[in-house]
């Protein structure tokens, strides 16, 4: 039987490895990304079929209709900001980031938020990117498609990182570092960044340490 | 739309040998600020060709629009990133309390990874390029409907000011 990590695609292969997969401790995470045991899944069973979302407004007008809120035209504005400096254009780099430094300070706060809330809106994530994806399919839409692909595995790891800090707290990230992909948004705990990012390929120094950069 | 290229450089490539110095007819690549002067250059490419590092590539001066969206693929893309920058707000609002932890720098970097997340889905929502008519409209529906009165108003209108007007006939 082999059993496949569901955020990077590690294989363990129990013939090849000599230890059935229910026997590997309760502790142990995935060689390649963190991941923990619970994020991992024969490799037979097949997904059932996701509903596609069908209750979609009419956005013919797209612009008059379509509200976006504070916390997306935030994140919509960062993202022009460095596809301008991409295109090197720094002064409209500069302005679309004003424009996101803007929406992120009006972004109104979560109420009682905690790290159970945060646990439980990642599920809540996890559990919608099935129904993303499939109307990505129907629609043929391959960019959308490959946004699931990514953003799906990144939130499982985020997801399977705060289950890992409910469960032992400080004591995970003792010796450690907390690194980020700048690229695709995945989450790493260890000494050192991989050497590639596990869910968006990227070589290490596109990683940044978030703790003790001081 | 033109067939007009410019040459950009990419710094992280670019080891110096400066032959594009050399071939350039216009002096465009030659600058203080190692930024290929887009006023200067002509498109001929000589620079990205001669170039030992591959640092130099050209890109069209006018970029295509985004490939369309259904709207039912945008309606569902909005719904999760309307999640997930709720998901980042609670996380760096916990981060900033417990900062300088170890709680603090998981959340930290949760809230950028959800940030760079929602990025990337609203790029596929139908914002990927900020020359395209979609920002032209968001742009100028925040100038006319200011969210709030302390809304950077001057800095949308520069953009404007900035990016390329659209074409005279939009051919969708």
């Amino acid at each position: 039987m082999k059993y496949v990590c569901s955020i990077c695609g590690y294989v363990h292969d129990e013939a090849e490895k000599g230890i059935p997969f229910e026997e590997l401790p309760a502790d142990w995470k995935c060689p390649w990304c963190g991941a923990s045991k619970s994020d991992f899944a024969p490799q037979e069973e097949k997904e059932a079929a996701a509903p596609i979302v069908t209750d979609a407004p009419d956005l013919s007008e797209a612009h008059e209709l379509q509200k976006l809120s504070a916390g997306q035209l935030a994140a919509l504005c960062s993202s022009l900001a460095r596809g301008c400096e991409k295109q090197y254009k720094p002064e409209e780099s500069r302005l679309f980031k004003e424009l996101a430094d803007y929406f992120t300070a009006i972004t109104p706060a979560v109420e009682d938020a905690t790290v159970m809330t945060i646990a439980d809106a990642l599920k809540e994530e996890i559990a919608f990117y099935p129904s993303l994806k499939a109307t990505a399919e129907a629609a043929k839409d391959r960019g959308a498609q490959r946004v699931c692909v990514w953003g799906e595995k990144v939130t499982r790891m985020l997801y399977s990182l705060i289950n890992q800090y409910l469960e032992k707290g400080d004591q995970m990230l003792e010796g450690k570092d907390v690194w980020l992909c700048t690229v695709c948004g995945f989450v790493y705990i260890g000494k050192d960044a991989p050497e590639l990012c596990p869910v968006c390929k990227v070589p290490a120094w596109k990683f940044e340490k978030i703790s003790g950069r001081n | 739309m033109s067939n007009k290229k410019i040459a950009v450089r990419n710094l992280r490539l670019c080891t110096k040998d400066c032959l594009c110095l050399y071939v350039c007819p216009t002096g465009a690549t030659d600058t203080e600020n190692s930024i290929i002067d887009p006023e200067k250059c002509i498109g001929c490419g000589e620079c990205a060709l001669a170039c030992p590092s591959a640092a130099i590539s050209l890109v069209p001066a006018d970029y295509p629009e985004q490939q369309p969206k259904t709207n039912i693929v945008v309606s569902a893309l909005n719904a999760q990133a309307q999640r997930k920058s709720s998901t980042e707000k609670a996380a760096s609002q916990i981060a900033a309390m417990v900062a300088d932890s170890g709680l603090g720098y998981l959340l930290e970097a949760m809230a950028r990874s959800e940030r760079l997340v929602t990025e990337d889905i609203m790029r596929e929502a139908g914002y990927m390029l900020p020359q395209s008519a979609n920002v032209r409209q968001l742009l100028e529906d925040l100038v006319a409907n200011p969210p709030t009165p302390s809304f950077p108003i001057e800095t949308a209108k520069q953009l404007l000011k900035l990016l390329p007007p659209p074409p005279p006939n939009p051919g969708n």
